[in-house]
Order: C-alpha cells, then sequence, then structure tokens
C-alpha cells in the first residue's frame, strides 16, 4: 500500500536526481527548533542555505525566535499554527527527541499535503517507530532521510538540510565538484570530503544516510539518482556492514566504496549505528564481495596495491579514498576538479615528549596547522606554562593530598615517605617546580638558599627576628618577623630580573637552561635590562661574586647565569637569584607543568627559605663573611641546606650521619595534605589577598600565615615524645643513641613502664577519671585493632633505616615497648608505634649529646623540635601557596554564613 | 537483548493466546517432572542459556527422555553446559523440561525487519524444525507487509499458499500466526522466530500449533519490552560492569553505546559517532579495550561521566588513550576535550598518575580551544602527546596509536613511569 513513485522501485522513491535532494528551492520547517541541537545547527545550516527555513515548532514556544546570520526564524507551537500563519514548505526536519520522532512525522505529513522531503536527525527512534515512519511515508509519497543522520547538502547550491554536515564553516568542506557522497556515517560524510579535496575532487550532493536498521534513501536510490544528476561524474559510497542496501547495486558511473567493519563483526552487540549489525550474508565481507564483483575487480585497492578498475574501487581505509577515486578517475578519462588542496599525511599540531627519549618514528616533530588554526595555535604557543582553572579552593589543594587509609601525605604526587630519602635541597623546589631538583639544580638550589641564609646585610630582617626572640616568641613568630620584612619592594628587582629572563628567552627555542652552549646572539641585551642585572658601586659586590664562584665551584651550569655574566662583571645579587631560579623554574615551564606565575615568583621562596632558615640563628651569630663561624665560601661551596639547618639548630656542621636523620626528619614533616591547620593558614593568607589578582598576593605574608598557624599544640607537639622518651632514659647511662652497643636493656625498661602504665590505668579506671595518661607516639586511630599493629610510614623509615644499617636506642624502645604494654595486659592488641615516635626517637638522638653535656636545656630541645618541624613544612606551605595562588579565587577560604554555627 | 527458550517464551506466548509446549524450569523436582513425563510421553531436556545462542540442536544440547532416570541423568549433563557458537560463548544456569509435543508437522515462522523490503516480513515455511538456510527456497516465504495494518491473516494465506503448505495447516496457521504480530510490534521485538511449530491434534482432530522453541531479540531503544515484566537478570549477563555503568548515561540526548572488546587491551578510545567508532574498532581490532560512541556532540557533563567511568576501568592497564574523530560537524571539541581532560585530571588526582602516552585526532568546531584545554591538562599531568589535527589522515593516527601502543610495551612504558616518578609501578 505505498503511493506510486519512480516506476523503477516496488516501493515509493520521490527522488529521481540527486540534484533534487537538496535545491535552492527547498522551503524547510524544524521540528523541536529551540532543542538544544538544532539551536546550535540550524542557524548555520539557515545562513549557508541563504534563508531555507520559514519556520521551526516547538510546543509552547510559540512567538519566540531562533536568531541567525540572515534574520530570525519564528516559532510556532504547531505546523498548523506555522501553516496558518501562511509559510509554506515542502521538506520537514526532525530534531524531536526518540520518543517525539514518530508522532512529528505523523504531524508533517497530515498537516502539510505541500510535504515532499523529511530528514530525522534523531537517534535512538526504536525500531517500532521507524516501521511505522517507514510505512507513513511510504502511503503518502514522502523521501526521508536518516534517522540517525546528519541530513543532506549541495556545493553547487550552497544548500543544507538537517544536520550539521560541513560543520560551523560548511565553505570549508563542501568545494563545488563533480562526486556524490553516500555516508552511513554522518562524521565521515565531512570528512571524505575533506579528504577528496586534498586529491582534487569537490563534492556535488552530500548524502548521510544514517546507519539504523530502517535506512529510508538508501544505496539503491542514491544510485538511481546518481545516475540522473549530470552534475555527479562518479560517487563515493561509505558504507557499514548490516543490511542489504548494497546488494545487486545498479551503478552507471564509477564508484569508490569504502567498506568497513570486518572486524566489527566480532562485536555481539550494535555500538552506535543500530543497523551495523550484520548477520550471516551481510557482513563487510560480504559487502566487499557484492562491490568487488560490481567493479569487476578481485581485490581491495591499497596504495600499494592499486587494483581497480574504471567501474569503480574497494577500499577499506577511509585514507585511500583520494587516491582510489583519481585512479578509477583516470580510468575513465576524467581529472581532478581542481588542484589539491592539503595532504592526509601525519601532522601533529601539538605534542610534548615531557623530556623522554621517543624512537624517531615516534619523535614526530610539531608541523604548522592550515589557517586559520595555525594562527589561533601561534597565540596558544605565546602562552608560557600551564594554565590551570580557577575554582573555590577551600579544604582543596592541587599541591598536597593525604591519603586517609595510609595516613601517607604526597606533595605533587611524590609522597613525603620518598621526599623524607632525598636531600633537602632536593625539595625544596618541589612545591614550585612540582619536581624534585636533579642534581644540577640542587647545586644551584644549595648556592640560592646559602646565600639567603646571613643576614647580615639585612639588618632590618636580622633586628625584626632579633626583637621577635628577645620578646620570647617560639620559633614560628621569629620566623614571621624575619618573613615580614620580605615583602614585595624588596622582592622587586628580584622578581622583575626573573620575568625579563623569561621573556628573553621565551621564544629563543631554549629547552634545556642547562646548556651553556646555547647561542645567545639572538637575545638583544637593552640597557634596561643592563642595569636591572647589573650592580652599582653602592650594591655589595662579595657575595655575588661569591655565588658565582660557588655555582661554578660545584659544577653548576646555566645559560642563564652566563647571559647575565655576559652583561658585565658585576652582577647584582637579585640577579643572580634570578638567573638561578628562572634555570630551575625553565624546563617546567616549557613543559607547561607550571604556569608563568609559578616560574615568576620562584626566587621570592628562594629568599624566604634563606630567610626564615637564617632567623632561627641569634643575630649575633651573623657576621661579614661568617655564620655561627663558618666562612661564606666554604658554606657556598659545599654546604648543603640541611648542613645549614644542622647548623642553625646545633651550631654545628653535622657529619653525614647527623646530617640524614634530619634531612629524614624535614622530609617526613613537610606536609599533612590541605586540612592540616599550618596549611589552612597560608591558604587563608593567599585567598584573602585575592589569588585572581596574583600581583597583589603578598607570598611573604603567606608565609607569616602558615607560620602563625603553627604552635605548642601543631608544630611543638614533638617534644611531647621526647620528653617521655628523656622521662625514660633520664636515669640510664646512655652515650651515643644511635649505637647499638649501648648497653641498656630495652625489654625491661620497657616491660617496668607497661607494669607501672597498666597499674595507673587500673587506678584512672577505678576513680572515673576516663583513662590514663596519653602515650605520645604509641597508638592510631587509623592503625589499630589486628593482634600486631603498624604504622605504614613507621615501617617504611624503619626499613630505610635498617638498610642503611642505622640505629636508633629511642625508637627501638618504642618497639619494645608496645609488645611490652600488650604483654602485662595494659593494650588489648600490640599497638602500633606511630610516625610521631619515630619523629620524637630521631630528634632526640639528634639532640642527644648536646643535651647530656648541657649544651641544650630542655627548653632548647622543644625549641630545636619545634624549628625542625618549621622547616620541613615551610616547604609543604610554600606548596600550598602557590598552588592557591594559581588556583584559588578571592576569599575563597571564607565560610558562608549559613554553615557558621552561634554556641552559647 | 536477547531472549531464547521455552521458559519464559511460553509465558511471553500466553500474552497473545499463543499454544505452547508446556515447559518447567530448573527448579523442578522428580514429581513434576515424572507429571510432565506422564502427560506427555516424554520430556525435552534443554539447558537454559541467557541471551541468544543457537545451534543446541546441533551441538547434541538438546536431551530427550521417557523416564525420570534418564531425565535426571540429561538434566545432571546439561545442567552447566558451554556451548560456543560463531564469537558467542554461553554456559547454561540450569535446564528446562519440555513436554513432548506430538505433530507430523513442524512449521518454521519468524518475523523481522528485512532490508530487502524495508518492512516487517514474515518467513514461513512447512518444513520447519531445520535450518531455515539450507531449504529449498520455493518452500520458504519471505513476504513483506504493512507495519501500520498489521499482520493480518490474508497475509499468511497467501504466503502459505505460495509455498505449497498442506491443506490442513493453512486453517489453524491464519488462525493463530497473526496473533504474533502483536507481541513482535507491541513489546518492542525486532526478531521473532518460533521454530519448530509442531502442529499437533488437538479435539476434533483439528491441528493446533503449537511453539517448541522460542526466541526473540528485543530493541533496547524500545522501552516497550518492560511491559512485559522479565525479570531484570536476564539481560544482565549481557553487559559487563563497566557496561552497566556507562549504560545508565543512555539518554534520548545522545547514545552511549560501549563495548568491551578486550579486558586486557591496552589502548583506550573512546569514540564519538559511529564512523569513527567502526573505523577504530576495524584498526585497532585486539588493541583496544572498548568499542564505543559516545554519540555526537555530547555535553560536558555527560562526556565527563562518560570519561569518568572509563577511566575508572581501564587507564591503569592503558599504554595508550587514544581519542580519535574525524572533523566533526556539531560536536563542540572545547566542550567535549575539557570534559575528558578534566575527567583525566580528576582521575589522576584521586588515583594517583598512570603510565600513559596520549594521541588525538580531530577536527570540528572549537578546535584549537578545545585542543588547548587538553593539551594543557596533559602538560600539568606530565604525560606525554602527540595532538594532530583533521588534516592527518585518520587511519594514519590510528596506525600512529599503535605504534605508541608497541613502544610502550617495549619499555616505553617503563620510562614514563619513571618521569612520573612511578618507577615500580610500570
Amino acid at each position: 500500500m505505498y503511493k506510486k513513485g519512480i516506476a523503477a522501485f516496488p516501493y515509493y522513491v520521490g527522488i529521481d536526481s540527486l540534484a533534487q535532494v537538496a535545491t535552492p528551492g527547498d522551503r524547510v520547517c524544524v521540528l523541536n527548533i529551540l532543542g538544544s541541537e538544532s539551536r546550535q545547527v540550524t542557524p548555520t545550516s539557515h545562513a549557508y542555505s541563504r534563508g531555507a527555513v520559514v519556520f521551526g515548532t516547538s510546543p509552547g514556544r510559540r512567538g519566540e525566535v531562533l536568531s541567525t546570520k540572515v534574520g530570525n526564524i519564528p516559532v510556532y507551537d504547531s505546523v498548523r499554527e506555522g501553516l496558518d500563519a501562511g509559510h509554506t514548505f515542502n521538506t520537514g526536519v526532525v530534531y524531536l527527541p526518540p520518543a517525539g520522532v514518530r508522532d512529528g512525522v505523523a504531524e508533517l505529513i497530515r498537516i502539510n499535503p505541500d510535504l515532499r522531503k523529511i530528514v530525522i536527525l534523531t537517534e535512538k527512534v526504536s525500531v517500532h517507530d521507524a516501521r511505522e515512519i517507514r510505512a507513513l511515508a511510504q502511503s503518502n509519497g514522502i523521501d526521508i532521510f536518516g534517522g540517525n543522520c546528519l541530513g543532506v547538502a549541495d556545493s553547487w547550491n550552497r544548500v543544507r538540510i538537517g544536520g550539521a554536515l560541513g560543520g560551523d564553516h560548511p565553505d570549508e568542506s563542501m568545494l563545488r565538484g563533480s562526486i556524490a557522497i553516500y555516508s552511513n556515517s554522518g562524521n565521515f560524510t565531512t570528512t571524505i570530503a575533506q579528504y577528496l579535496a586534498t586529491a582534487g575532487w569537490g563534492t556535488t550532493t552530500l548524502i548521510s544516510s544514517g546507519k539504523d536498521v530502517y535506512i529510508h534513501f538508501a544505496a539503491r536510490e542514491f544510485a538511481y539518482a546518481l545516475a540522473n544528476d549530470s552534475r555527479s561524474s562518479a560517487a563515493v559510497m561509505y558504507i557499514e556492514p548490516g543490511g542489504y542496501y548494497e546488494h545487486k547495486l545498479e551503478l552507471t558511473k564509477p564508484v569508490v566504496a569504502c567498506v568497513v567493519g570486518r572486524w566489527k563483526s566480532k562485536l555481539t552487540r550494535a555500538v552506535g549505528h543500530a543497523g551495523a549489525m550484520a548477520g550471516a550474508g551481510d557482513t563487510a565481507e560480504c559487502k566487499e564481495g557484492w562491490f568487488l564483483d560490481a567493479f569487476g575487480v578481485d581485490r581491495i585497492f591499497t596504495p600499494e596495491s592499486p587494483v581497480c578498475s574504471a567501474k569503480g574501487a574497494v577500499v577499506i581505509n577511509i585514507a585511500h579514498i583520494p587516491l582510489a577515486l583519481t585512479r578509477v578517475m583516470e580510468l575513465n578519462g576524467i581529472s581532478p576538479d581542481f588542484a589539491p588542496t592539503g595532504d592526509l599525511s601525519l601532522k601533529p599540531w601539538l605534542a610534548n615528549n615531557q623530556g623522554l627519549k621517543l624512537p624517531p618514528e615516534l619523535d614526530l616533530a610539531t608541523v604548522e596547522a592550515m589557517p586559520p588554526y595555525n594562527e589561533q595555535i601561534r597565540e596558544l604557543r605565546r602562552v608560557l606554562g600551564a594554565q590551570v582553572p580557577r575554582r573555590n579552593m577551600r579544604d582543596c589543594s592541587g599541591a598536597t593530598k593525604m591519603d586517609p587509609s595510609t595516613q601517607i601525605t604526597s606533595v605533587h604526587g611524590i609522597s613525603v615517605l620518598d621526599l623524607a630519602l632525598e636531600p633537602l635541597e632536593a625539595n625544596f623546589a618541589l612545591p614550585l617546580v612540582h619536581e624534585i631538583a636533579a642534581e644540577n639544580d640542587r647545586a644551584l638550589l644549595d648556592v640560592a638558599v646559602a646565600a639567603e641564609v646571613n643576614l647580615v646585610r639585612d639588618q632590618v630582617i636580622l633586628s625584626a627576628a632579633d626583637a621577635a626572640r628577645e620578646a620570647g616568641n617560639a620559633p614560628n613568630t621569629i620566623m614571621a618577623a624575619a618573613a615580614c620584612m620580605v615583602g614585595p619592594r624588596r622582592m622587586k628587582r628580584a622578581l622583575d630580573a626573573t620575568r625579563r629572563l623569561i621573556d628573553l628567552f621565551a621564544n629563543s627555542g631554549l629547552q634545556d637552561p642547562r646548556d651553556e652552549s646555547f647561542d645567545l646572539s639572538g637575545i638583544e641585551i637593552s640597557d634596561d635590562t643592563r642595569a636591572l642585572f647589573l650592580a652599582t658601586e653602592a650594591d655589595e659586590s662579595v657575595r655575588p661574586e661569591a655565588m658565582l664562584k660557588a655555582v661554578r665551584a660545584r659544577g653548576g651550569r646555566s645559560i642563564f647565569l652566563k647571559f647575565i655574566e655576559s652583561m658585565g662583571d658585576h652582577i647584582h645579587r637579585d640577579g643572580i637569584l634570578a638567573a638561578l631560579a628562572t634555570t630551575i623554574a625553565w624546563g617546567p615551564l616549557m613543559r607547561k607543568r607550571i604556569s608563568l606565575l609559578t616560574a615568576g615568583t620562584l626566587p621570592w621562596y628562594l629568599r624566604l627559605y634563606g630567610v626564615m632558615i637564617g632567623s632561627t640563628i641569634p643575630g649575633h651569630h651573623h657576621q661579614r663573611g661568617s655564620l655561627w663561624g663558618i666562612p661564606r665560601e666554604e658554606r657556598f661551596a659545599s654546604w648543603t641546606v640541611a648542613d645549614l639547618a644542622f647548623l642553625a639548630i646545633t651550631g654545628k656542621k653535622p657529619t653525614e650521619a647527623e646530617a640524614r636523620p634530619l634531612q629524614v626528619l624535614i622530609g617526613l614533616l613537610i606536609s599533612n595534605g590541605p586540612g592540616a591547620i599550618s596549611a589552612q593558614g597560608a591558604k587563608g593568607a593567599v585567598s584573602a589577598d585575592g589569588p585572581q589578582t596574583p600581583e597583589r598576593v603578598q607570598i611573604n605574608k603567606a608565609m607569616v600565615g602558615f607560620l602563625t598557624h603553627t604552635g605548642y599544640s601543631h608544630g611543638g607537639n614533638g617534644f611531647e615524645g621526647m620528653a617521655f622518651l628523656l622521662d625514660q632514659f633520664k636515669d640510664a647511662n646512655l652515650v651515643d643513641p644511635h649505637d647499638p652497643a649501648h648497653g641498656l636493656e630495652l625489654k625491661a625498661m620497657a616491660t617496668a613502664f607497661a607494669r607501672t602504665y597498666k597499674t595507673e590505668k587500673a587506678q584512672a579506671k577505678e576513680l572515673g577519671l576516663g583513662g590514663p595518661r596519653a602515650l605520645p607516639g604509641v597508638h592510631h586511630p587509623i592503625f589499630k585493632g589486628k593482634p600486631v599493629n603498624y604504622d605504614p610510614r613507621e615501617r617504611f623509615i624503619s626499613r630505610f633505616m635498617e638498610e642503611r644499617g642505622d640505629y636508633n636506642v629511642f625508637h627501638q624502645f618504642y618497639r619494645e615497648l608496645v609488645q611490652a604494654l600488650y604483654d602485662v595486659g595494659a593494650t588489648p592488641y600490640v599497638f602500633c608505634v606511630n610516625i610521631d615516635a619515630v619523629i620524637a626517637a630521631m630528634l632526640l638522638a639528634l639532640l642527644w649529646k648536646d643535651y647530656k653535656a648541657g649544651d641544650i636545656s630542655e627548653r632548647g630541645l622543644e625549641t630545636a623540635a619545634f624549628t625542625i618541624f618549621l622547616y620541613g613544612r615551610m616547604i609543604g606551605a610554600a606548596a600550598e601557596i602557590d598552588d592557591h595562588i594559581n588556583r584559588g579565587r578571592n576569599m575563597d577560604t571564607r565560610t558562608p554564613a549559613s554553615q557558621c554555627t552561634f554556641v552559647t | 537483548m536477547q531472549l531464547t527458550g521455552m521458559l519464559h517464551g511460553a509465558t511471553l506466548l500466553e500474552h497473545v493466546d499463543f499454544p505452547a509446549a508446556e515447559v518447567i524450569g530448573p527448579e523442578a523436582d522428580e514429581d513434576e517432572i515424572q507429571g510432565l513425563i506422564d502427560r506427555h510421553g516424554s520430556v525435552f531436556i534443554k539447558p537454559i542459556f541467557k541471551g541468544g545462542v543457537g545451534k543446541k540442536g546441533k551441538s547434541g544440547l538438546i536431551g530427550r527422555a521417557g523416564d525420570l532416570r534418564t531425565a535426571l541423568a540429561e538434566k545432571e549433563r546439561l545442567y552447566f553446559v558451554e556451548h560456543r557458537h560463531g564469537n558467542a560463548y554461553a554456559k547454561a544456569q540450569g535446564v528446562t523440561f519440555e513436554g513432548a509435543v506430538p505433530a507430523e508437522r513442524e512449521v518454521y515462522f519468524s518475523i523481522t525487519d528485512s532490508t530487502v523490503f524495508r518492512a516487517p516480513t514474515i518467513t514461513l515455511t512447512h518444513m520447519g524444525g531445520m535450518a531455515i538456510e539450507e531449504l529449498d527456497p520455493k518452500h520458504v516465504a519471505n513476504i513483506p507487509f504493512e507495519a501500520l495494518t498489521g499482520l493480518k491473516a490474508f497475509v499468511v494465506a497467501n504466503a502459505l499458499e505460495d509455498i505449497g503448505a498442506p491443506r490442513e495447516i493453512v486453517s489453524p496457521l491464519v488462525q493463530h500466526l497473526p496473533k504474533l504480530w502483536e507481541l513482535f510490534h507491541h513489546y518492542g521485538m525486532t526478531v521473532l522466530e518460533l521454530n519448530p511449530i509442531r502442529m499437533s491434534p488437538g479435539p476434533g482432530g483439528r491441528l493446533v500449533p503449537v511453539a517448541c522453541d522460542f526466541k526473540c531479540g528485543f530493541d533496547r531503544d524500545d522501552p516497550r519490552w518492560q511491559r512485559l515484566d522479565l525479570p531484570d537478570h536476564l539481560f544482565a549477563a549481557d553487559y559487563s560492569d563497566f557496561e552497566l555503568e556507562i549504560n545508565q548515561l543512555r539518554t534520548y540526548q545522545g547514545q552511549s553505546d560501549v563495548f568491551v572488546i578486550n579486558p586486557e587491551g591496552t589502548i583506550l578510545a573512546p569514540t564519538f559517532g559511529g564512523g569513527a567508532n567502526s573505523l577504530v574498532t576495524e584498526v585497532l581490532a585486539q588493541d583496544a579495550i572498548i568499542s564505543s560512541d559516545f554519540g555526537g556532540n555530547p555535553p560536558y557533563e555527560k562526556m565527563r561521566s562518560v570519561a569518568r567511568i572509563c577511566f575508572k576501568h581501564w587507564l591503569k592497564q592503558s599504554n595508550v588513550l587514544f581519542v580519535i574523530g574525524g572533523k566533526a560537524n556539531n560536536t563542540d571539541i572545547f566542550e567535549t576535550f575539557r570534559a575528558i581532560a578534566d575527567a583525566l585530571r580528576e582521575h589522576f588526582v584521586q588515583h594517583g598518575p598512570t603510565p600513559l602516552f596520549v594521541v588525538i585526532g580531530r577536527g570540528g568546531p572549537n578546535l584549537v580551544r578545545g585542543l588547548s584545554a587538553f593539551s594543557d591538562t596533559l602538560d600539568a599531568l606530565g604525560l606525554p602527546y602527540r595532538i594532530f589535527g583533521f588534516d592527518s589522515a585518520i587511519s594514519e593516527v590510528v596506525n600512529y596509536a599503535q605504534a605508541v601502543d608497541r613502544w610502550m610495551k617495549a619499555g616505553g612504558r617503563q620510562q614514563v613511569a619513571r618521569s612520573l616518578g612511578l618507577a615500580d609501578k610500570a
């Protein structure tokens, strides 16, 4: 029961020639014109087709319009309303949701007697509805394209109906020519047109057929209309498995058939194209065979084996279409439509090896993109460094993270346990460059920080620190007083110099800043630049020279140092700091691991590190040319940051065995994640300055924020464990805590304490005191409940120490203690020795000899413990500060009033 | 979404009052089995497979018993039997016992949508009980009919006449077969096959068509099948956890079709649009973990969810994250890529970094902004990558991705791991 159309078909087909598929005379009504997809696509179609859409429908939105470049398209509640308003159309476009498509088709057909064509864009129309749509259209003499297609277009008439063939710029892909395209894939309809242009072929009519079970305007109809289209001399067909649409096609013009989906037959369920599931006789192989037979060839066309006939060629790779078509057309004596444009070889537009050495076949260099993309990419490349989207950073961090199950914190993806095993100077740059510094950068960092520790030339800082110390403050407050003095104006020259170096080298092609053979002739040095880097008579000259000498002595390499040295003999100290910082930041900046903002502020952090360590050394030890008696040259040339930290605490240079535990300790203390109070202080300080105007954020004040958020409870309590151990060992004759032959009966000591503790516990229970005294370093709320419990952080450090043959009597005592507590029945299972115990044990062992010699008091021990905490945490704070400046929003750490509680 | 066997088939046929063989399920006790044997003389014992499984008879997977002892022995043989047919593998989950239906003639009948006629079409023969493709075409009727009016009695009558069916079966088939259209069309089926229908003498000697095996497929884009109240677990075996999770994102706004090709694969290639999916699936083959079509122009939130789920299930084992498509027509590349990149960043934050090489090939609206968003993220995550524009042939980009995969397998993964500070996690 179908309406009679073209006699050649046993069902209704009305379109006689491809020229009738999308014509300038077509007038279009779009159903669901204000739907999200139509809203994007229809305006381009309308403009490209010079106003073909007469109206659209969207129930309940009568009177609205869809605005386009060529005028507004009116919207009505229904088709009838549009017709009543005087519009006429012959083509319906359906953007309705799947459940509404059948009814939409019925509306178009029943209401509009002039209707001739429908294009259905909607995906996922049920087969049930597709059946009925087919029947409706057949009985009423309507040609349907789709569903699940991207519509139809005509490059000659510049008409696009329905979907988005050619995307936002149809003119880019749909070049007028002689080839018709029929494709089961909407995307590939455009892609094939674009590929054809690379061989000089343009297009006539493009049909995205869709690949549902029901294809209404299918290959057979296409072949018939192709034959009758005088503009089209050949066609490309892109065919997927499933269905008999292409079986025994009557092709009268050359065709290149791209048949894909051999492998897909292994899939037992449709993916994407519902109709692309093959049965027994309609697989990709079968379809290849149908076309091979039609063309009289026996093999697939490939560039290596270009098998084709004048009738056509079969390819299975979309990239081979242009060549196959050209070869087929050569056999027909037909030349391409125009000169080839572009080619299809591999052209990476963007690339990053991340410093890896790739094999040559993979290490493809970037290639300039075609216009206008090349200019857009150039613009993109001008943007140095990483771009990080801003967001609310309250209680969030992009720098640190604590794993709640292991309690192990990581900083930029590296666990503090691993950091604890790295030299301190290697960790100093991590918060900013997001990588652990390698050997060259460590040398530069040692010099950069060492040069800032002696504050004798920065009397204001020294006075502020001393005054704070004098007033009886804890080390955090003393450091804060000093940090306050390292404000923006004091940093201006170093920051300007850093930015200048980055700007000068940004487009120089410099990749490796250690490469001192890099050609500097292309870098212009203006007077202004010279003035920025060179010192005047009034500036100090000894320290900068010593810094340069020290870098060389350590084998440090830096093209930036070489560059500024080429400007003159006397370099300003800030210029050297800038050069060292830029060398360290350059690689990560170029690899876009860090932002320009971070690279540009690195000197501020390096100076703060040095000043904060320096401020913990009493003022009278800061002398010209020496610090606590250590000559400048020696410090610059060979001391590590850990050595400096040890000096600040004990007044002595450590042996390697002494420096290692300090380095481990500081590493462990770097961060406890963004929830730690110290981190909150730093983040709050950044938030209050407004990270959205990063140039206004006072990084030194953010450091002060961290420092004010530490104290006797947070940071100072490392002493509690030490005090506990002191209590246990006060009567013991312990000389060297690192000597396993200490001669003490640790087990007996632990058992004695455990018994006492058990008694205390029983008494406390009897008295209803709620529990005995807390045991610092024992037990953990996460690592509990098993017969024997371990804190993984403690195990990690233990293993490390065992591997190195290091011994710590206090740590060993703790291990005996947890067992003894269980053995005497004081604890229900063997509690863990927690990380605080390790810290206390290492601290006390570090200071034991000085303590026993009377060089350091108990108060001094407490100060030392707190100071070491601050050294570690300032690295973690730097990570939070920089992260928040880069990602945060102004005042994003405040709590909304609705979430605040009033208590009485 | 296929269903085979009489256990549920008989229930479905009841909906349209089509006679079916008596069937009892795996929970039947010995008395019930004996009762079935007593009523029908003998029983067929068939394994229960979830989904569509063919050629059971030829594989010796149908037992027949005239006594309880044999029936139980067959039950034991077939209860967990494994069956491989083509690419499909299935393991039985119990057996059914079906009463034998005495008949002299067997009929084959199916309804599906024919791409030749582009209409619903019946296939009918009175030479049923054997593979339809092995029959002489003159005995097989393939008759299209109009969907709006449905399968009418005259269509069946004409078809039977065309193939010269014996007179005695014409009337009962003309009476009963049109009922099956109701089941097929109104419950969202794409195929319905009864083979065999045994023409069994009823009261008065008049033949009654009795369905003795049942097979159907449902259209998963059609919710009508839910009217049948079939247990959910029937189709659960069709999907992996990953597929189920992705399927929850299926909305009318776009598809989210996925298929796990190789759970041991090393290239994770989410694709958008059926064309890219076909091409990528074709070229990557076993290297690909999934074959997917997440539809054109997915909105940001959907795309991020899709990527998040993909990464959750597969990123750890992936050497290459491969995002590929042609020159998109209406897919906003900025929105799509921003969503994938954000999901990748979030994944790294939550699960830590993993060694990965990223290969991208795409064209479309907002292209450079999209590529830029992606490359910025990869830069920040420290992942190596190559991003190709639409002027590189898609197939060449696929080959490049495979070359990267090979390099990753041959030591590259360790190098990337080291560069990410994951030396021991390669």
